[in-house]
């Protein structure tokens, strides 16, 4: 029997990035096969590839021996193919029992929407997931209404409904927590009983080995191996995917003396998802934020930015207390911040490199007219320290790639040499490279004075970058970790709280 | 409060049900033979035009587009669907084939919108802006000056009634009911889906570019029933015709409750919106208000109702 998916060779290019160099997969009936690389690896592009989202370049794809040349997802679908999207396909406005079903109707003979069919078909497949879902999560309801992780429940109804026989599940565990987890892998065990393939991409390695037949590996766009999870383990894997890159995540400590005037003094502040959090911020300390993702980690930094009201608390700068309305205050008194949501925090989109550095500096400065050619030479210097490919100050910022963005971000603040530099998770979605340039510049701002708060839902760079870790749990700081007991066992076993 | 407030979220339509009924009881105390057969009749002839044409913007609307181009599409259905009975002669078959050149011209006007918009992805506001000009330059071409009287039959029927009921009145409900079949029709969930995330209805594997063609040729279609009733109530060819109902038609989308970033909202909340608008001429002419006070206070209330959307969103400031 040939395999349900066999993917050779295959390339890709989007403009001057190469996405694939070297994609392959092969995925066997009735298996569930793990894909796994760092991010920006190639995994999402070579899954949008094999469902039709995404154009190949070259190589060839094969379903269950017949080759495969979508040119849109229908191809794939028509192919027995169903991608789960990290970013999700749901339509908010619709609801729930409407996105399940959208372009697969049940329709009544004159053509209409069968509703009663539709919302018993959707009641069944939602049916099993109700004692996992929480409460909210009805038929009727407007995606737009829901939680994370119902969204993602009615994502996984949605290519369920469609009764693939191959279906890509690309990061679909990231929002459920450990009970839905579990309940979603009961379910893939009945998929894999009836013969039907699965890909499974989680940056959650326990779940790769736990649910996972085989693993293949991908790095810089290239397949690099594959092998039964029986017969490895995650230190092999983990060598596989990062390859030489290792040594970049973990840079030198810079040690601080510990008796200098705190920079940034933050009392009780509590906002919609702070619950008194109280924390200092020596001047060239990078501050590590930890904890899994969603526990106030973002709401405080957006808080101190501006950007989302604090509803009580102080904030002290350098001794003098702040209030901090909008970003422009912030922004004023030398606080930057950065996002890992780039395209909705940060870029000016369709302008030139140039005006998206030279943005913050407008503010900091209160600058009204400028020349260009003055600030230009500023702005070539920040943007030179960053090790950044760029055709000119003059090219759109599109022409970047997100790693490269994220530096311009970056260069944007250092055009204003602030006190306090904010970072959100500033490292999601871009390369190992690229994020190696990303924290040499960090640690370089930090050597220079600038005190940083740091974000990241990678444990991995927060202890190779962080004078010091405070771990986040339900909007409160749960642990402080320093010196010794900056470990991931220690952070793992903080951000779970006492259930590690 | 937030109960409340996500209730009408959805059905933001009451807002409008609500705020016609009071307009109705305003005018009922102005003009108190409102409810007699004639003024009623009078009314509805008055309105149509507009409902027509706002149903039609809705389904631009929904899928995250507009034209600007529906009153220029009025106007170049009128010359063409006057121009076609003249030159074949005025009679009943003549007549006939005249309302079938004209729907097919409002149908085609859609289709080139739709083309532009959705396969060539150029601009909605911008496109449907020049192609405004485009018909009505086509319309002058057609037809320079207005005249051309249509003949008799045309315009009595349109007065007329039918089994007792003025025509205006089927036209309205075979409208409605036309509405009423296309909501049950998996394409207006499409329509929406296309409307409300672009990205999340191409990653389901929708034709979203057909989809929004079709968005643009029930426009071009409505726009062309509203012409003819127009034609049926002017009984004359006139290549300015329907100039003001591009711009009533988005207020009464908006009025009616429709999400100008697309995905939600109802073609029978537009024809709620048309009528408010409507209302609110007749209010204005019987309380002894200068005329030109309409369009200020039609513009008041459209930024009302896109005030209220705004707000009853809830605000995000980033």
């Amino acid at each position: 029997m040939p395999p349900a998916l066999k993917a050779q060779g295959i390339t890709k290019r989007f403009d001057a990035v190469v996405a694939l160099s070297d994609g392959a997969l092969t995925v066997e009936r009735g298996e569930i096969h793990a894909l796994l690389g760092a991010n920006g690896c190639g995994k999402s592009t070579l899954c949008k590839i094999i469902a039709g989202t995404v154009l190949r370049d070259g190589g060839s794809v094969e379903v269950d021996g017949a080759p495969l040349e979508p040119k849109r997802p229908a191809d794939a679908e028509a192919a027995g193919i169903a991608l789960f999207y990290q970013e999700l396909s749901l339509v908010p406005q619709l609801t729930v029992a409407e996105n399940i079903f959208l372009g697969h109707e049940p329709r009544t003979r004159a053509g209409f929407i069968d509703r009663r069919t539709l919302e018993d078909d959707a009641g069944r497949l939602l049916g099993p997931f109700k004692v996992v879902a929480g409460s909210g999560l009805d038929l009727h309801m407007p995606v737009a209404h829901l939680a994370p992780d119902q969204r993602q429940i009615v994502e996984i109804l949605k290519v369920l409904a469609r009764r693939p026989r191959l279906i890509i599940f690309d990061e679909a565990t990231a929002a459920l927590d450990r009970r839905q987890v579990e309940f979603f892998f009961r379910m893939l065990r009945e998929l894999k009983a009836q013969s039907i393939a699965m890909i499974f991409i989680s940056h959650r390695l326990d779940e790769v080995f736990e649910i996972c037949d085989r693993i293949t590996v991908m790095r810089n766009g290239a397949t690099v191996a594959t092998y039964p999870a029986a017969e490895t383990d995650v230190n092999r894997v983990v060598h596989a995917m990062v390859g030489a890159m290792t040594e970049h995540l973990h840079p030198p400590q810079v040690e601080r003396p510990a008796n200098e005037q705190p920079r940034l003094v933050v009392d009780r502040a509590r906002g919609r998802r702070l619950r008194d959090v109280s924390l200092t911020l020596r001047p060239g300390e990078i501050l590590g934020l930890g904890g899994l993702q969603g526990q106030g980690q973002s709401a405080l930094l957006r808080g101190l930015f501006g950007a989302d009201s604090l509803d009580s608390g102080r904030v002290n700068l350098d001794g003098a207390s702040l209030r901090l309305r909008k970003p422009a205050d912030a922004v004023h008194h030398g606080i930057a911040y950065v996002s890992g949501d780039r395209g909705r925090d940060a870029a000016l989109h369709g302008r030139s490199i140039f005006e998206n550095i030279a943005a913050a500096s407008f503010i900091r400065e209160r600058r009204f007219l400028v020349w260009p050619s003055r600030l230009a030479e500023r702005f070539r210097q920040a943007a030179a320290a960053l090790n950044t490919k760029y055709v000119g100050l003059e090219a759109p910022i599109g022409s970047l790639s997100g790693g490269n963005q994220q530096k311009i971000f970056i260069a944007r603040w250092l055009a204003t040499r602030p006190a306090v530099l904010l970072l959100d998770d500033p490292t999601k979605g871009i390369d190992l490279a690229a994020k190696a340039d990303f924290f040499d510049l960090v640690q370089h701002l930090a050597a220079e004075g600038t005190s940083i708060l740091f974000y990241s839902s990678e444990d991995a760079e927060l202890l190779g970058l962080c004078n010091r870790i405070l771990v986040f749990n339900g909007g409160t700081i749960a642990a402080e970790l320093s010196g010794s007991t900056m470990t991931a066992l220690h952070l793992t076993r903080a951000a779970y709280g006492d259930a590690a | 409060m937030t109960g409340m407030s996500t209730f009408l979220r959805g059905h933001r339509w009451l807002v409008t049900l609500l705020a016609l009924l009071v307009l109705v009881v305003v005018n009922a105390v102005l003009q108190p033979n409102l409810f007699t057969g004639t003024v009623l009749k009078s009314n509805l002839t008055v309105f149509l035009p507009l409902v027509l044409v706002a149903i039609g913007q809705t389904y631009v609307v929904l899928a995250g587009d507009i034209d600007l181009s529906v009153g220029a599409i009025i106007a170049l259905v009128n010359v063409v669907t006057v121009t076609v009975i003249a030159a074949i002669g005025n009679g009943v078959g003549a007549v006939l084939l005249g309302l079938l050149a004209g729907v097919l011209t409002g149908m085609a006007c859609g289709l080139f919108n739709g083309f532009l918009v959705a396969v060539m992805r150029f601009q909605p506001i911008v496109t449907t802006f020049a192609t405004g000009i485009i018909f009505s330059g086509l319309a002058l071409r057609v037809l320079p000056t207005a005249g051309l009287p249509v003949p008799t039959p045309y315009w009595r029927t349109y007065a007329g009634s039918l089994l007792g009921l003025p025509v205006t009145l089927w036209i309205l409900a075979a409208t409605l009911l036309l509405v009423a079949l296309l909501s049950w029709r998996p394409f207006l969930t499409h329509l929406a889906a296309v409307g409300g995330s672009r990205t999340g209805a191409f990653q389901t594997g929708l034709p979203v570019a057909r989809i929004r063609i079709q968005g643009y040729v029930l426009a071009g279609l409505f726009s062309a029933f509203a012409s003819l009733c127009l034609t049926g109530e002017t009984a004359s060819g006139d290549p300015l015709m329907g100039r003001m109902l591009a711009l009533s038609s988005i207020s009464a989308v908006v009025l009616g409750g429709t999400a100008l970033a697309g995905g939600s909202g109802s073609a029978l909340g537009s024809v709620l919106g048309a009528l408010v608008l409507g209302m609110i001429g007749n209010v204005i002419f019987f309380a002894g208000l200068p005329f030109e006070y309409q369009t200020l206070v039609q513009g008041l209330i459209t930024l009302a109702a896109l005030a209220g959307g705004v707000l009853m969103a809830g605000r995000q400031r980033w």
